[in-house]
């Protein structure tokens, strides 16, 4: 597929870039700065269209679908973490991750069963109910990992989710990721900047001025 | 509407997307800004306490000049002699079979003739007022039962039957007790001064001022009362009136009461209702309606423009959050209709805390202390279609405040709201 942004000097994001990731596939997202990397992100996440190509998940191909048929597909199987938490402030720890199980229609009880099991998930099930506010930074982030895969997504996509993070809560919210792909065989898509989160992955994809550089197979 | 299964399932997924933005609501009002809640209730409260209570001082005013016209004035029904005629004939006969009928409380006749009343306050001919005023006569039995005259003498006293050389005037005529009409009047003639009146037939009397009242109705201030006898007297007839004036029980429309009578035998004299009879009032009460829409109109305006501000002020603030929101698969007609309800919401507390202070104090003290208008003392009426207007309209006004911003943010494009 390939991006170009209009304006008066269009400028071409991607460039025929064509990759497959596997179910239960941790990849990463590497590249220079400006390289394309968080524009490939939000076309895999469906957040937005290409110029040209197609994005098949999980057998459907998203080109076909509608705005409406868009969002539910989102809703429905693709997780999203982004760099800056994205938490609703006015909800507690529980009522973010709650969101998107009331988004589909579930019962309270259940909806909100299933999102403390994900926060205990998480390792923030004493925090449940915490206004998100009175978090840190990592804890944070975990509840929005939390939030994208309570919804039993397919992929769980993460835009440099440690960016702000210090090492030691980086280092948790990659060892969750890890421990989601490991024993729930959770796909992962990750951009990141970090080589060290290297030993995270299973596959890094990288990026150099919209094209894919190189693939690289990460020894874990 | 028929329904199918996918119309059911569709009905399903709105009450849960409804449920959605109601949570999203809910948290947004409890764990929101205080102050800003505080204030935009503060506001659309203002606006809303805006719009009934100049809707009620104009129905108060319109009321109040009704009430004076049928109290002070002409009553509810006046019979007038037949076209060219100039007086009812058996005129005490009419009176006693229309006083049978259901519903009529009372009724009276008045003779009036037009005179030239002359008021010289030195009586040395240096400061002589004069001026023409149409006379009317009253007996004064029956007068107590059809206005309320007697109960507004701000000086002297009230007309009796045997008085034949006193009369009672209105402040407009008399001058002074704040007449709307000082320059046209006999400027400050007071109980117990004489006056002079020359009636239209040549005849001329002497009276003295038995007594001034004050209606604060300028219609009603500007007569001249003397008793029935007196007038008979100048007149040199008997058994006949101007006008008979009937007063009734409301209990149905005055229409309904003009056509018993016109059952009963008066077919051919003028019947009228006191509507007829209030000439500018009638055009004033139409100024009012039409200043009322303005000013509703305006205080919708200003409560919409304030609903509005606000919530394109949030969902400015919430660009970034609304993009994340549709990220993570929220629909578009959730945050819309969150934000709706939101703004219903500003709208509802503000018309429940406008309408308490309206209940628990503004009515209360404008019934304590009434504003002084040219038409009477007037109080805040409530009219329930126009409470009714007021809080549905404020409603909707502000819903469609609260939809266009969100409406125009959701519509951006995810990336583009996240990171602008």
């Amino acid at each position: 597929m390939s991006k170009t942004f209009g304006g008066e000097v269009p400028v071409e994001a991607l460039k025929d870039v064509d990759l497959q990731i596997s179910e239960g596939e941790f990849v990463g997202i590497m590249g220079p700065s400006g390289s394309g990397k968080s524009t490939l992100l939000h076309m895999l996440a469906l957040l937005d269209e290409p110029t040209s190509g197609k994005i098949t998940v999980d057998g459907t191909d998203t080109a076909a679908l509608s705005s409406m048929q868009k969002t539910s597909f989102r809703l429905n199987k693709l997780g999203y973490v982004f760099q800056e938490y994205a938490l609703l402030p006015e909800l507690n720890a529980l009522e973010n991750v709650c969101l998107p199980l009331m988004m589909l229609g579930a019962p309270a009880r259940e909806y909100r069963r299933v999102a403390l099991e994900m926060m205990e998930t998480v390792g923030l099930g004493k925090r449940a109910r915490h206004l998100v506010s009175q978090m840190s930074g990592g804890e944070q982030q975990r509840v929005a990992i939390a939030r994208a895969l309570v919804n039993k997504s397919k992929i769980l996509f993460a835009d440099e989710p440690c960016a702000n993070l210090d090492t030691k809560n980086s280092g948790i919210v990659m060892n969750l990721l890890r421990q989601l792909c490991d024993e729930r065989k959770q796909t992962i898509v990750m951009v990141t900047h970090e080589p060290e989160h290297r030993q995270y992955m299973d596959r890094v994809l990288w990026i150099k001025d919209g094209e894919m550089d190189r693939e690289e197979k990460c020894s874990r | 509407m028929k329904f199918t299964p996918g119309t059911r399932f569709k009905l399903a997924d709105l009450a849960n997307d409804l449920r959605v933005a109601f949570f999203l609501v809910f948290k947004a009002i409890t764990r929101g800004n205080k102050y800003t809640l505080v204030l935009t209730i503060l506001v659309t409260t203002l606006a809303f306490i805006n719009i009934i209570f100049t809707s009620s001082i104009m129905n108060g005013a319109i009321s109040k000049a009704y009430q004076q016209a049928q109290e002070n004035y002409v009553s509810n029904i006046v019979i007038l002699p037949v076209v060219d005629d100039k007086y009812v004939n058996q005129v005490q006969q009419l009176k006693t079979k229309i006083n049978t009928l259901p519903g009529v409380v009372s009724s009276s006749s008045r003779y009036a003739q037009s005179g030239m009343i002359r008021y010289d306050p030195g009586k040395d001919n240096l400061d002589v007022r004069e001026k023409a005023w149409n006379i009317k006569s009253m007996n004064p039995t029956e007068e107590v039962k059809v206005t309320s005259l007697q109960n507004f003498m701000v000086s002297g006293r009230y007309l009796e039957e045997g008085d034949r050389d006193q009369l009672i005037m209105g402040k407009e005529i008399s001058g002074g007790y704040g007449a709307s009409f000082q320059i046209s009047s006999l400027k400050g003639a007071r109980v117990g001064d004489e006056v002079t009146v020359a009636y239209g037939n040549g005849v001329q009397r002497d009276y003295k001022i038995k007594g001034i009242y004050n209606t604060y109705f300028p219609l009603a201030d500007l007569s001249v009362f003397v008793t029935e006898k007196e007038m008979e007297s100048v007149l040199g007839i008997h058994n006949r009136a101007s006008e008979v004036l009937i007063k009734t029980d409301g209990s149905v429309p005055e229409r309904v009461y003009i056509d018993r009578l016109r059952m009963m035998g008066i077919e051919k004299e003028q019947i009228n209702v006191w509507m007829d009879f209030i000439g500018y009032i009638s055009g004033l009460t139409q100024t009012f309606d039409i200043i009322k829409g303005i000013v509703t109109t305006i205080g919708l305006l200003v409560a919409g423009i304030t609903i509005f501000i606000v919530i394109f002020i949030a969902t400015i603030n919430r660009r970034r959050q609304i993009g994340i929101l549709k990220a993570i698969g929220m629909k578009e007609r959730i945050i819309v209709m969150s934000y709706i309800f939101q703004a219903a919401f500003y709208a509802s507390l503000g018309i429940i805390a406008g309408e308490i202070i309206i209940q628990a104090f503004l009515i209360p003290y404008f019934i304590q202390y009434p504003l002084p208008m040219p038409i009477g003392m007037v109080s805040l009426v409530l009219v329930r279609q126009d409470m009714i207007f007021g809080i549905v309209s404020m409603i909707l006004v502000s819903m469609v405040s609260g939809f266009i911003p969100s409406w125009m943010v959701t519509r951006q494009n995810i990336i583009k709201a996240i990171w602008g």
